[in-house]
């Protein structure tokens, strides 16, 4: 299959919103130390200083700024979402690619792997694992790769089955090609839109894992986070500093996850273009 | 053999793979095993004997093989391990938070389950008009919402803005109500966990209704409802409705799932005293023998509900047996 992302999420509205949006986070997150006014755990005002000027959005309670936290919880949320989503998806690739091609006894363990890991809820299994290792970036991005590729796994296999009956691989085979040759130039390739697919869906549910496990004090305190800045401000409810403090940080969430939502819609329905006619009545 | 089909030894290998992760993780950690086991309390508490008693009830000047059998004799006994923060067995910490969380997930179950279904048939019954569109546009915003910030939007919105409803917990302390006045007492303080998470929760029953009434609506079977004169409702319900069901039904075990996993964190927000709660405190001072114990009772209860619902489906719709 060969698209041209770039053309058809452009056409797509909500795709291109979406794409927009990611692309602003990245540019905010990326410049976070030059736009940030101060470091974000530097206590450089009162306590629960108002915005102002010199605080955008005020400060919390041991005063550090808000904003400049807020910016660095960007780059958190997208360094955990596009690395974890980059390894789950290539580990999907791994495993789904190499079952379909080998078959027999390899396949049916690999699968049945997958759905026993598929039957526990990710979230559970994370805040367990983190609760013993207090999970940095680092250790975080892989603690979720390891529980987000087993639904890649299924779709890329599913996927790579059906690429391998196609008649040029049937050539490639007869031209003496061995199985790694055709997995990776006549398999992975084609598997592009497919694996994009599946890694964007694996970042989201990486930024949401993230944010929820920072929510609950499982993650490595010093992580600059969103779901941390909401966890401590929710204790101070009965003053009047949510309005800076808590709902940015949500809203800054709920809008990077609905960006990604976006594109995966965008992106599903390239790869399905029976989809189109339906969504276009329902949307116009 | 029913034991032997393929999803059952899915569901005992999870098991499984959850129990290897609970038994290792803490011994494998650096340091004193029995620090990682029983948490930073326990050392407070610790003396000579108790420390003696503790290494003989795990087994663990033993090798590793027969710790592991020991730890699994423990828990078919139904012996989470004890919390040296509250002082006593995990089993009896669990079972005073658990009415709680099945009060408030199940009433979310059958509520966001109903919502959702009602939703998604008026909408895809009205397909393209404005109910439609507004439902789709409004519910597909709230499913890129974290369920805990639903919940705080409405806590911020209807208790400390509006002051509504009060800002936390099941019960007015030290009221001391009876009869009537609870029950009402229990309701007010239900509300708003209720309602985050049927908001949330409702969206993907909605989704798949109104998707599947869709297609519905275009079979043959309606047209043949209309044309003897069926009234519109009872095409909606009885014949389109029900019809639609089917999907629903389908996905109710990730459905149940999700709304395990979103109960924890909205019960966070409104400091609701049921598992999530618990799990939280715990996780704040490391109390490790009941973060373990809370994970597997929830990892079970949603491994046993997926299996008996997969049991169910086979015999709802026998496609699905030639399907595997």
């Amino acid at each position: 299959m060969h698209v041209d992302y770039w053309q058809e999420i452009r056409e797509d509205r909500l795709g291109r919103i979406g794409l927009y949006l990611i692309l602003l986070l990245a540019l905010l997150a990326a410049l976070a130390p030059f736009l940030a006014p101060y470091p974000p755990e530097a206590r450089v005002g009162a306590a629960f200083s108002p915005p102002s000027s010199r605080h955008w959005l005020g400060t919390n309670d041991v005063g550090q700024d808000i904003w400049s936290g807020l910016l660095y919880g960007a780059r958190t949320s997208l360094v955990v979402g596009c690395g974890a989503g980059l390894l789950a998806g290539t580990i999907s690739v791994l495993v789904g690619t190499s079952s379909a091609l080998v078959g027999g006894f390899y396949d049916s363990l690999c699968m049945r792997v997958v759905d026993a890991l598929l039957v526990i809820p990710p979230v559970l299994l994370a805040i367990l694992v983190g609760a013993y290792f207090k999970p940095h970036l680092l250790t975080l991005i892989l603690l979720l790769a390891a529980f987000l590729w087993p639904g890649g796994a299924r779709i890329i296999r599913a996927e790579a089955l059906s690429l391998k009956e196609k008649k040029s691989v049937a050539a490639a085979r007869t031209f003496g090609a061995g199985s790694l040759y055709i997995m990776a130039r006549h398999i992975v390739p084609d598997l592009g839109p497919v694996w994009l697919a599946v890694m964007i869906q694996d970042a989201r549910r990486a930024i949401f894992m993230e944010a929820g496990l920072s929510f609950l004090g499982v993650c490595d305190p010093t992580l600059h986070s969103w779901g941390k800045m909401m966890q401590q401000a929710l204790e101070f409810t009965y003053l009047e500093v949510w309005k800076w403090w808590l709902l940015p940080p949500g809203l800054a969430l709920s809008l990077t996850v609905a960006a990604l939502s976006f594109l995966s819609f965008a992106l599903e329905r390239i790869l399905n273009p029976r989809l189109r006619g339906e969504r276009e009545d329902a949307g116009h | 053999m029913l034991i032997w089909r393929p999803n059952v030894v899915n569901y005992i290998v999870a098991f499984f793979i959850i129990l290897t992760l609970n038994f290792f993780l803490p011994r494998l950690m650096p340091g004193d095993p029995l620090q990682a086991i029983y948490g930073d309390d326990a050392l407070i508490a610790m003396t000579p004997e108790l420390k003696l008693e503790l290494i003989q009830r795990f087994a663990l000047d033993k090798p590793l093989g027969e710790q592991f059998v020991a730890y699994l004799r423990a828990l078919f006994r139904g012996d989470l391990g004890y919390s040296y923060y509250y002082h006593a067995p995990v089993v009896s910490v669990v079972l005073g938070y658990l009415p709680w969380t099945l009060l408030l997930s199940g009433l979310a179950l059958v509520l966001s389950t109903l919502t959702g279904f009602i939703l998604g048939v008026e909408a895809g019954f009205r397909r393209g008009q404005g109910l439609d569109k507004l439902l789709l546009t409004t519910l597909m915003l709230v499913n890129g919402f974290p369920d805990f910030f639903v919940g705080i939007l409405f806590l911020l919105l209807f208790s400390v803005v509006w002051g509504l409803f009060p800002l936390g917990g099941s019960l007015t302390p030290y009221a001391s109500l009876k009869g009537f006045d609870l029950v009402l007492d229990i309701l007010h303080h239900l509300v708003l966990p209720l309602l985050t998470l049927v908001v949330v929760r409702c969206v993907n029953i909605f989704l798949l209704t109104r998707s599947s009434m869709v297609t519905t609506l275009g079979a043959g079977f309606i047209l043949t409802a209309r044309a003897k004169g069926c009234k519109d409702i009872r095409v909606r319900y009885h014949h389109a409705g029900r019809h639609s069901l089917l999907p629903v039904v389908t996905a109710a075990g990730l459905h149940l799932t999700h709304l395990i996993t979103g109960t924890l964190f909205v019960e966070v927000v409104f400091s609701y005293p049921g598992l999530g709660t618990l799990l939280y405190n715990a996780l704040m001072v490391r109390d490790y023998p009941v973060i373990q114990g809370v994970l597997l009772i929830l990892t079970a209860a949603v491994l046993i509900i997926n299996l008996m619902l997969d049991l169910l489906y086979l015999k709802l719709d026998p496609r699905i047996n030639y399907a595997r």
